[in-house]
């Protein structure tokens, strides 16, 4: 009777273990990006049941430049490069994305062209989250999508206030370096 | 090399792997073919029901709650629109009855339409230029309403227990008078070899054979349905879990977009018919049909309504007949016809002006173009693979698989998979 009850337990644990491990280890992931980071552990349960885990391999395109977007990635582990060809139709790394890292954000608002491409340089793995299931989500529970459109909305406030003031600095750079070309002549 | 000697014997096995499933499947498909139907309609009938789930979860309900409330109510819903179906479908005896009633209405309308008295009698012009070319196509459409052999024998049993009213009986000896040679049947030649009490038990054993195998091949039905409704999207995380990266999101946009095309389409159709039958079902009972006769010709209008240029034709037929065969109609409201058929012209004229000026334009998700053409050669292919499934089925499956392609196509061009 007690084996009986030890080999229950035994499968029991097993099951649990088997069945949860996955969505557990998704949800500790998810909890720590700053775009779900408002989110109870339950409410990121449930969008863990939508979250793609993939694996990729070095020099492998997560999505390439020109492609609709239609997902964000979650880099679970391993290192993205972000990168662009150039006139001579060469790569040019844009930027290097790691561990917890997000990127092709803006997938999730609109299926515009991606801007760049991401380019695998480490053995990677990494979590898709499709517009599609966000919109779903909208409707279904939409007090979690409005969470995560809120801070959406605020990431993209803060990057196109980043790239104002980028862009800020080189129009004084570019006038000051005319100043210069005009005092030279 | 070495990396050439792994992608030759990836493609190898993928192609080893690709082969060996489609002939599995293809072997399955043809030995498993009664279950394609009902496995079909259930995914079909959960597809139509997702909105339905997502309303009540919307609504703070859980799912597992939603999916009981839901199959409570379509089960209620069902059982009471059976209960009132099976009441209206005839048994043996009124079906003979009908049919004989029938036959009588048939000739009297014919011989009126021919401006004839009886058929040894002058008729009108029409009779003189086509009479006879009329009467042989009438001939071969009431032959499959004349009782066979069998048939007159099992009436004259009725006759003999007075079981028949004298309405019908005047029927059935008017109808002997002109006599139609019945169409041949497979089964008179079946009955023909059997004695009478074998045949009966023959009979007997073949509709529960029918029955079993109906039972053994739908029970599959609700468990399709049940499943989908309960599936948290694993069924779709399997597919494209195989997809190789390159094509991952390519086909997760194809999946939503043709998700999101086929639903639309499938539930503005049922939309579409159920209103049309709703409107020919209360239009009916407007112009004082009974209540389960008006539901029958409802249902099968508003079913047959999905088939294209066909489907008005079947309910229209369906309502013309049962008119033909009811005496006496009382309409609701004074200034309606108390004329059965012209009652039945108007109900059915009305319901495609209504479906035509304002169901179709408020049913926008429909908006599938398939060429008139197209649609022609489907239903009679349909009819021709699965009677009347086929038909009614053929335009959904031809529109799946033209948005299926099409979004396939787009897709594998916006992701550089193809020029």
């Amino acid at each position: 009777m007690e084996d009986i009850i030890k080999t229950k337990s035994l499968w029991k644990d097993f099951s649990r273990e088997l069945f949860t491990s996955q969505s557990k280890s998704v949800v500790d992931i998810l909890k720590k990006i700053p775009l779900l980071s408002d989110l109870s552990r339950r409410e990121l349960k449930i969008i863990s049941k939508f979250a793609y885990e993939r694996t990729y391999e070095i020099n492998e395109f997560i999505f390439e430049a020109g492609q609709p977007g239609a997902a964000m990635f979650i880099i679970k582990e391993g290192e993205v490069k972000i990168v662009k060809k150039n006139d001579a139709n060469e790569f040019i790394e844009i930027a290097v994305f790691q561990n917890g890292d997000i990127l092709g954000e803006l997938a999730l608002l609109d299926s515009s062209p991606r801007s760049a491409g991401a380019l695998v340089s480490k053995p990677t793995r990494a979590i898709a989250i499709f517009r599609e299931d966000l919109n779903n989500l909208l409707k279904t529970h939409p007090d979690i999508g409005g969470k995560i459109m809120m801070h959406l909305a605020i990431i993209t406030g803060q990057r196109l206030k980043t790239t104002t003031t980028h862009v800020m600095q080189m129009e004084n750079e570019i006038n000051k370096l005319k100043g210069l070309l005009n005092d030279k002549q | 090399m070495i990396n050439n000697d792994r992608l030759n014997r990836s493609r190898i096995f993928y192609f080893s792997l690709f082969l060996f499933l489609a002939i599995v499947l293809g072997y399955l498909l043809i030995v498993l073919q009664n279950l394609i139907l009902p496995i079909f309609m259930g995914i079909l009938a959960a597809y139509i029901s997702l909105p339905g789930i997502n309303y009540l979860k919307r609504k703070g309900i859980p799912k597992s709650a939603a999916i009981i409330i839901l199959l409570g109510v379509l089960s209620f819903v069902v059982f009471v629109i059976g209960q009132k179906v099976v009441s209206a479908i005839p048994n043996e005896k009124e079906n003979l009855e009908l049919r004989i009633q029938l036959q009588y209405k048939l000739d009297e309308n014919f011989l009126a339409f021919l401006g004839k008295e009886d058929y040894s009698s002058e008729g009108n012009i029409i009779d003189n230029l086509v009479g006879d070319e009329l009467y042989q196509i009438f001939q071969s459409v009431t032959s499959f309403l004349a009782l066979n052999e069998m048939e007159v024998t099992e009436f004259q049993n009725y006759i003999d227990s007075s079981l028949v009213s004298e309405r019908i009986l005047f029927f059935y000896v008017e109808n002997l008078k002109h006599p139609i040679l019945p169409a041949p049947k497979l089964e008179d030649a079946t009955s023909t070899k059997n004695t009478s009490s074998d045949n009966s038990n023959f009979k007997a054993n073949s509709k529960i054979a029918l029955f079993l195998n109906a039972v053994s091949t739908w029970i599959i039905l609700p468990f399709i349905f049940i499943f989908i409704l309960v599936d948290e999207g694993e069924i779709k995380s399997f597919f494209l879990g195989i997809i190789p990266n390159r094509y991952f999101e390519m086909a997760f946009a194809t999946f939503a977009n043709v998700d999101k095309a086929i639903g639309n389409y499938l539930r503005g159709t049922l939309l579409q018919s159920s209103l049309v039958g709703l409107t020919i079902f209360l239009g009916l009972l407007f112009i004082g049909f009974k209540i389960q006769a008006a539901l029958l010709i409802g249902i099968i209008a508003g079913i047959s309504n999905a088939i294209p240029f066909l489907g008005p034709i079947i309910g229209l037929g369906t309502g013309i007949l049962y008119a033909m065969i009811v005496e006496g109609i009382d309409p609701i409201l004074p200034f309606l016809p108390d004329n059965a058929v012209l009652g039945v012209l108007i109900v059915v004229s009305l319901a495609q002006f209504l479906d035509n000026a304002v169901f179709q334009p408020l049913v926008l998700g429909k908006a599938v173009n398939l060429h008139p053409l197209v649609v022609v050669i489907g239903v009679t292919g349909g009819s021709i693979i699965a009677g009347f499934w086929g038909m009614l089925l053929a335009i959904p499956t031809i529109v799946i698989f033209k948005v299926v392609i099409s979004t396939v196509y787009r897709q594998a061009k916006a992701y550089y998979i193809i020029y």
